[in-house]
């Protein structure tokens, strides 16, 4: 067993969405930003629908063009925060020029009206409602637009500063010096969760691709040639999915954590299952394999170095 | 890759007659796991491919008890794994396809195919020639990144290791292969078809360019328990560190006699005999067996990254003879 513990920042990047509520009632929000995998456009589209009481899949999101308003680059585990916060105030806007549009036709204050579960409606009376399309139609030929920033360093909607441990089991063969990891437990902050699966499955793919840099990956130069020797999936080796252990993932919930607002979860647990792993070999084996990758050949130097085993 | 012409012949009469003379002038297409890979490197460059996928009298397993275990060049790893009579009389055979990692592979790669696949050594495949030289014909591999090469019959100039899965469960089950030319059909031991080459320009096994393999047939192999174990760091597909197949005549829980065979370790699938002499006689022990894998690796030599490839052989050794003496599968 092994275990180790990381930190990291996190806080939001500058971004700015715009979002576009049509006649037709479809809307888009428009960034300069982009989706590595890690589901930039989930959780934009989530934040989205969530403000504007619609279904996910009521919005169009539209990254990955430099059209679009500026949103910072994907590093430092710095995108959910920074487009979370821009989606959220644009949408909030938004919604607020529609109410606008719309407060007339429910004869009320547009200051008094919600949107929930696809209806605009008088706050405390769904009895006086439009759904989300007649809402929407009555913008006539013209969307409405608002823009939402968020400003990176002060912002509050999104923060810094998240946690976690993770737990390593292995069993090593002490004869060949192969590793093999029987299980990954993992336990992790991030501020407010905008969506559960995706939290976890990020930190799953963390974890998956640690296992890969714990045992597997090493870049191979010849220094004769200056060439690299193994510029291919043969010889850089990753993990497959025989070599994935079951992942347990416990996240940290509560209004403690939602109130600290959102927080990147990009690259804080890919920090510790290599040390974690590397801890578990040490405890099973009684000696220090002091670098990754912990192939076999370094595994069995080790005990070598250390006698032997007990 | 290159542009190339591409034959398919039905007879193996045909598939003679369209190759050449020279290596890698024309190219012999079975699954082409191996083939492709290098014609994309641009390590291979053939003008023609003779795909000798359609020749029908080269496919098929046939299994008499009396004779033996007749396997056609084109049978898959797949096929060649779960067949029942492979997997039941000659387990060293199936537990070496099944080591081949991956689905695609074993139902695509041929039992020729992976007795004349190329080696991985990765100056070889990085275009550096298959005894890796440098221009004054110095190993780059001695002083280079060898990790992964070969600590048995590495005195020179070949280091890299032989890739062949089935050649070391093969030559313990005392194959032969067939194989046709020009000149008509020949048969030899496979033990004397691998070869470590000299000079650059020469291949590692005995084919001449405008000959196929055939058939491999193997004994009866009643009496006989077998096994191979392989070693592997990863599940994911990965060539082993270091394998062994072992086949061991029994009486009882005596061995009468018995051939010990390593992959991956030397530039030819190397026969132990060291190991087949400690191991007549005995019955066996975890001590038997242990003493079989030192037997083995006499003579082996570490190059400057690969010492450990000795610890993983003998290991090998005593894993097989033992599975094979338990008859697991």
């Amino acid at each position: 067993m092994g275990l180790s513990i990381h930190t990291w920042g996190g806080r939001g990047h500058q971004s700015e969405n715009r979002t576009t509520i049509y006649p037709d009632g479809s809307v888009s929000c428009e960034l300069g930003s982009q989706d590595l995998g890690t589901g930039t456009r989930t959780v934009i589209a989530i934040v989205a629908a969530e403000t504007l009481g619609l279904p996910v899949e009521g919005i169009t999101v539209k990254i990955g063009d430099s059209k679009y308003p500026k949103s910072g680059g994907s590093g430092g585990s710095t995108t959910v925060g920074g487009v979370s916060a821009s989606t959220r105030r644009a949408s909030v806007d938004a919604l607020s020029l529609l109410f606008q549009k719309v407060a007339p036709a429910l004869g009320a204050d547009p200051a008094n009206l919600e949107a929930v579960g696809g209806r605009i409606q008088v706050k405390g009376d769904p009895g006086k409602s439009l759904t989300w399309k007649q809402a929407c139609a009555k913008l006539g030929v013209t969307p409405v637009v608002a823009t939402g920033k968020c400003i990176g360093g002060r912002d509050e909607l999104t923060n810094q500063g998240v946690g976690g441990v993770q737990m390593a089991e292995v069993t090593v063969d002490v004869e060949t010096g192969v590793v093999k990891v029987d299980k990954i437990v993992a336990v992790q902050d991030m501020g407010l969760v905008i969506d559960m699966t995706t939290a976890e499955s990020q930190i799953t793919g963390a974890i998956t691709m640690g296992i890969s840099y714990a045992l597997f990956e090493l870049k191979i130069m010849d220094e004769h040639l200056g060439r690299m020797m193994n510029p291919n999936m043969e010889f850089y080796k990753l993990a497959g999915i025989g070599d994935i252990p079951p992942i347990d993932v416990y996240i940290v919930t509560g209004s403690k954590q939602d109130d600290r607002g959102v927080i990147g979860l990009g690259e804080p647990p890919v920090i510790s299952p290599g040390a974690a792993i590397a801890n578990a070999v040490t405890n099973a084996i009684g000696v220090r394999v002091p670098s990754l990758p912990l192939t076999p050949d370094r595994i069995l130097a080790a005990l070598e170095k250390k006698g032997g085993l007990s | 890759m290159r542009a190339f012409e591409y034959a398919s012949p039905t007879t193996k009469e045909q598939a003679a007659a369209l190759l050449g003379d020279k290596w890698d002038d024309i190219g012999i297409l079975a699954g082409g796991t191996d083939l492709l890979s290098l014609m994309k490197d641009d390590i291979s460059k053939p003008r023609r491919l003779v795909d000798i996928k359609g020749i029908k009298e080269m496919q098929g397993i046939r299994h008499a008890p009396a004779t033996g275990l007749r396997i056609g060049a084109l049978v898959t790893l797949q096929e060649l794994l779960e067949h029942a009579a492979v997997k039941k009389e000659y387990p060293a055979l199936a537990q070496a396809a099944t080591g081949v990692a991956s689905m695609q592979l074993r139902n695509a790669g041929t039992v020729g195919g992976d007795l004349c696949q190329r080696p991985r050594c990765w100056y070889f495949r990085n275009g550096n020639g298959l005894l890796a030289q440098d221009s004054s014909g110095k190993s780059l591999v001695v002083d280079g990144e060898n990790k992964y090469h070969a600590i048995l019959g590495n005195s020179g100039p070949a280091y890299f290791v032989n890739p062949s899965s089935l050649a070391p469960a093969l030559i313990a089950l005392g194959a032969r292969i067939k194989v046709y030319g020009p000149k008509g059909s020949r048969e030899v031991a496979l033990e004397q078809f691998f070869t470590t080459p000299q000079k650059d320009g020469e291949r590692e096994y005995l084919l001449k360019p405008n000959e196929i393999i055939t058939e491999i047939t193997v004994p009866a192999a009643s009496g006989v328990r077998s096994a191979t174990y392989a070693v592997h760091e990863r599940e994911a597909l990965d060539w082993p560190l270091a394998a062994a197949s072992v086949a061991l005549k029994m009486s009882g829980t005596k061995i009468t006699s018995a051939r010990v065979v390593l992959g991956q370790v030397a530039p030819i699938p190397w026969a132990a005999a060291e190991a087949d002499k400690l191991l007549a006689g005995k019955v066996v022990s975890e001590q038997v067996a242990k003493d079989a894998g030192a037997a083995a690796v006499t003579g082996a030599r570490a190059l400057s990254q690969n010492a450990y490839k000795i610890q993983l052989a003998k290991v090998a050794v005593k894993r097989a003879i033992l599975q094979a003496s338990e008859g697991r599968a």
